[in-house]
């Protein structure tokens, strides 16, 4: 095992930045995602880690060691490829061989090593069925036994679970997760759903146009986001904007949101906005009202959506919400400063 | 009205067909019979299959012909395949050039390409014989296995092969245990397309091969020239029963490749 | 990974070696007196070109040559297109696919002995003639053999495969929701015939149509199995020039003749090729 470390990388690819110069740290035996729209150079880094891509500058550290002159075969890595790429070939306990084949293991050995990782995943018994001849979640598995077998320094993975249907994709996360606990091998997690970034990993780096936006843990990135792509990107967001004051910040129509200081840009997750009890905010907090525009079941939570002097604003009520708040009725908003999040940019 | 109009469809087909099948059975049907005359009805005998046995000439130049065919297999299945996977793999300028230059063998009419041919090797002093043939053959058979391997390179999923360096594994290991198993049907089917289409060969092996030394397409030409034998029926029979039966199997391999 | 040239080479330069450089060659071998070997006094020369035009005979072969392409090309089409049209769209499953291989495999057998096997069904006395006989009460004698129409048979049965090859791929890819549409339109069968069906599929079959053109404009094997007297072409004069009248130059020329016509017929087809690919 060991901890990963990238300084200064850069790549271009015909004309276009696809990393313009990113530094991280990724713990050791810890589960890190990296998040990003589309486009933004998640795969690129992970390739360049890896090996299959070569930064135009920077470095790459393995273990404290510099790769930049090892290829691919040499860095001991485990990788799980978003189609998977299974051996068509071979045999499902071939495949999970397959490195230790490389590796010169005696076949014996590799035998009970890869039934062994078989059955990490859940899959004993079916080593003699062909790739084509198992589901969508079960490939899955035998890519992730495939790549752990070898216990690979690190183990890199590019959106794996985004072929999959949402209840399997629940299902693999909470496996992947238990898979990484048990077998302690550095994780580096690359995807563009936020929720899974979220559930998954111990610390998290936002990724925007190859430039790292963000990073930290989960919770501290989405309680305590610094900028408003961060805070948007990871879950909703009430992004309010005006005059920065004492109090926090004086909005457009020239009422106060109390924050923890003062900004000139703030963000608020839906559900730290409540309704006011009895039309009265309790001390401290901001007093608003607004104009119902739409109002949402969705099961365990209602989403109101609100308007105030042209500005939009979600509430996450838990529960229901009170039956005369339909669209045209004025509601009336208590909000926390603690929970009012200044923005830098 | 539509079940009309697809009879009458059917009808053309099975027409065709005969035409097609017709005289290939016919000429199989005189190898069997005794009337060097072409007597009719035919009274089989097996009269002109015992005489092909001792014709020194046609034996020698069917084995040229399985030898020659054979060589041609090998070098245009290897250099073809190369060629298809250095095609596949890298993008450069002059590409398009490289794969657009595959069809001139294959479309220009033999003859054109083969008396070319004889006139560039004599100008060089290569002369005409079965090495020269090879070289011809070789020519018109590596397009077809460029473009045959070529199409099954295009299902390739190039995170196999990354998938593989990702594990450990060197790149003699990668193209043996990954690359070049998943081309393998259709590097067979190349290879017997490449046999095919050099034991099939009459144009160019006709004006490269040595006279008196020659493959069997061209003996058979020159049989048929001098005067109807019998026996030629005989060893056309057994031409077209193999390479009919050739073909038959690089269907069905074409056919395993797709569907793996 | 290393570059692609030392997986390109082998193959190219053999190519280059064994096709283009000959081909090449033979343009300039059209230019000269005689064949530059040996020591052997050459000029260059127009010569050769100017017996073409000199004599007429060159130029009434190409055209008979060019003729015989066009009866073989238009023979295939009529006979192969319909057979196209139900191999993809009115036949189903295994059969298809059973059919398809037996229509394909004559074609990818030794030409020369399918070509053979008409000169015994067509001869004098020969089957054809038996079962003309069988079926009528007369007297007939059908003796097609050695005549412009054996070459034309002989041709046509070696060349139709490729229409059915290239219009059945054609065909097989026209989207039956458009003729669907059509008739939910109120199309009536020859408007769909002629405004969906002949469009989609004549890329397809002309490129059929160029494959079989090309090769028969250049075929000599087949005239003179099949043709006897009747069977002089522009291909069968080249022939000679290298084979019985050694007069390499004049047949280099002539050759280069045939190419630009057979280059000029793939560049011109070369953007219905393309779109059928
Ligand atoms: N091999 C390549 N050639 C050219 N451009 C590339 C290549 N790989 C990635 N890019 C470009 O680099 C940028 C980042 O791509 P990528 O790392 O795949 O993003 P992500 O994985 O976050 O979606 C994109 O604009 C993409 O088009
Ligand atoms: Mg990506």
């Amino acid at each position: 095992m060991a901890g990963v470390a990238v300084r200064g990388i850069r790549k271009r690819f015909a004309g276009a930045e696809a990393l313009a110069g990113i530094s991280l740290d990724f713990p050791d035996g810890g589960f890190f995602g990296l998040l990003g729209p589309s486009g933004s150079g998640k795969t690129t880094l992970l390739r360049i880690i890896a090996g299959f891509e070569h930064p135009d500058s920077g470095r790459v550290e393995i273990g404290g060691e510099d790769v930049a002159r090892m290829p691919v075969e040499r860095r001991r890595i485990g990788m799980v490829f978003q189609s998977y790429a299974l051996f068509p070939n071979m045999t499902v306990a071939e495949n999970v061989a397959f490195g230790l084949r490389a590796a010169g293991v005696p076949r014996a050995e590799r035998a009970t090593r890869a039934a062994e990782a078989l059955a990490l995943v859940r899959l004993q018994g079916l080593g003699e069925r062909r790739p084509h001849q198992l589901s969508g979640g079960q490939r899955q598995r035998v890519a992730l036994a495939r790549a752990i077998v070898t216990r690979p320094r690190v183990l890199l993975l590019d959106e794996p679970l985004s072929a999959l249907d949402k209840a399997l994709r629940e299902e693999m996360q909470v496996e992947l997760k238990r898979i990484q606990r048990e077998v302690g091998v550095t994780t580096i997690f690359v995807t563009h759903d936020q929720e899974e970034a979220l559930t998954l990993s111990d610390r998290i780096g936002i990724l925007r146009d190859g430039l790292l936006v963000e990073e930290g843990p989960p919770e501290t990135l989405y309680a305590a986001p610094r900028t408003r792509f961060a805070a948007e990107f990871l879950g909703a967001a009430n992004i309010l904007t005006g005059e920065a004051v004492p109090e926090g910040l004086r909005l457009p129509d020239g009422a106060i949101l109390r924050a923890p200081a003062p900004a000139r840009m703030v963000a608020i997750r839906p559900e730290a906005v409540t309704l006011a009890p009895d039309g009265s905010a309790p001390e401290g907090w901001t007093a608003l009202t607004a104009t119902v525009t739409a109002r949402i079941f969705a099961g365990a939570r209602t989403i109101l959506h609100l308007e105030r002097h042209g500005t939009a604003l979600r509430a996450s009520l838990p529960g229901g919400a009170p039956p005369a708040l339909v669209p045209g009725a004025e509601a009336r908003l208590a909000i926390p400063p603690d929970r009012v999040v200044p923005l830098t940019g | 009205m539509t079940a009309v109009l697809n009879a009458i469809g059917r009808g053309w087909l099975i027409l065709t067909l005969a035409f097609l099948y017709l005289p290939i059975l016919v000429m199989a049907a005189m190898s069997f019979n005794a009337s060097p005359f072409y007597r009719l009805p035919v009274e089989f005998s097996t009269r002109w299959y015992a005489a092909l046995m001792g014709n020194a000439a046609l034996k020698q130049a069917a084995w040229n012909s399985v030898w020659i065919a054979l060589v041609t297999t090998a070098i245009a299945t290897a250099l073809g395949t190369a060629a298809a996977i250095g095609l596949h793999r890298h993008r450069f300028p002059g590409r398009a050039l490289l794969q657009a230059a595959l069809y001139p063998p294959i479309a220009i009419p033999w003859l054109i390409t083969g008396t070319a041919m004889l006139v560039f090797f004599y100008f060089l002093g290569i002369p005409r014989g079965s090495p020269a043939v090879v070289v011809g053959h070789v020519a018109l058979a590596i397009p077809y296995v460029v473009i045959v391997v070529g199409a099954r390179l295009k299902g390739f999923d190039p995170a196999l092969e990354e998938a593989a360096r990702s594990l450990g594994a060197r790149p003699w290991q990668v193209a043996a245990w990954v690359t070049l198993p998943y081309l393998a049907p259709a590097v067979i089917a190349a290879a017997l397309f490449a046999f095919a289409v050099s034991f099939d060969q009459f144009v160019i092996s006709y004006f490269l091969a040595a006279p008196g030394d020659t493959t069997l397409p061209v003996e058979i030409y020159a049989a048929i020239r001098k005067g109807f034998t019998p026996e030629v029926n005989a060893v056309s029979t057994i031409v077209i029963g193999l390479s009919m039966a050739l073909m038959l199997l690089v269907a069905r391999l074409a056919r395993f490749g797709e569907v793996r | 990974m290393r570059g692609p040239v030392p997986l390109l080479a082998p193959a190219y330069l053999w190519l280059t070696l064994a096709v283009f450089l000959p081909l090449s060659a033979m343009g300039f071998f059209s230019l000269v007196s005689d064949i530059p070997v040996g020591g052997r006094a050459w000029t260059l020369t127009l010569d050769n070109y100017a017996e073409f035009l000199a004599r007429p005979f060159y130029a009434q072969l190409l055209w008979r040559s060019l003729e015989l392409g066009a009866v073989v090309t238009g023979l295939c089409l009529l006979i192969g297109a319909p057979c196209a049209w139900v191999l993809a769209r009115t036949i189903r499953g295994r059969w298809r696919e059973a059919l398809f291989i037996l229509v394909i495999l004559p074609f990818w057998s030794n030409g020369l002995v399918r070509v053979f096997s008409w000169a015994i069904a067509l001869r004098g006395g020969g089957v054809l003639d038996w079962a003309v006989n069988a079926i009528l009460p007369w007297d007939v004698r059908v003796n097609l053999m050695f005549s412009w129409w054996a070459v034309v048979i002989g041709l046509v049965h070696s060349y139709l495969p490729y229409v059915i090859l290239t219009g059945y791929v054609a065909m097989q890819a026209i989207d039956q929701r458009l003729i669907e549409a059509a008739r939910s339109l109120g199309a009536s069968r020859r408007m769909i015939l002629w405004r969906i069906v002949l469009p989609l599929s004549l890329p397809g079959l002309a490129a059929g149509a160029v494959l079989v053109f090309v090769p028969v404009v250049g075929s000599f094997m087949e005239p003179r199995i099949l043709g006897g007297r009747a069977g002089t072409f522009f291909g069968t004069v080249i022939e000679d020039q290298f084979t019985a009248v050694f007069n390499w130059p004049l047949g280099a020329a002539l050759s280069f003749i045939l190419l630009a016509v057979v280059l000029a017929v793939l560049a011109a087809a070369a953007p219905i090729l393309r779109r059928s690919q």
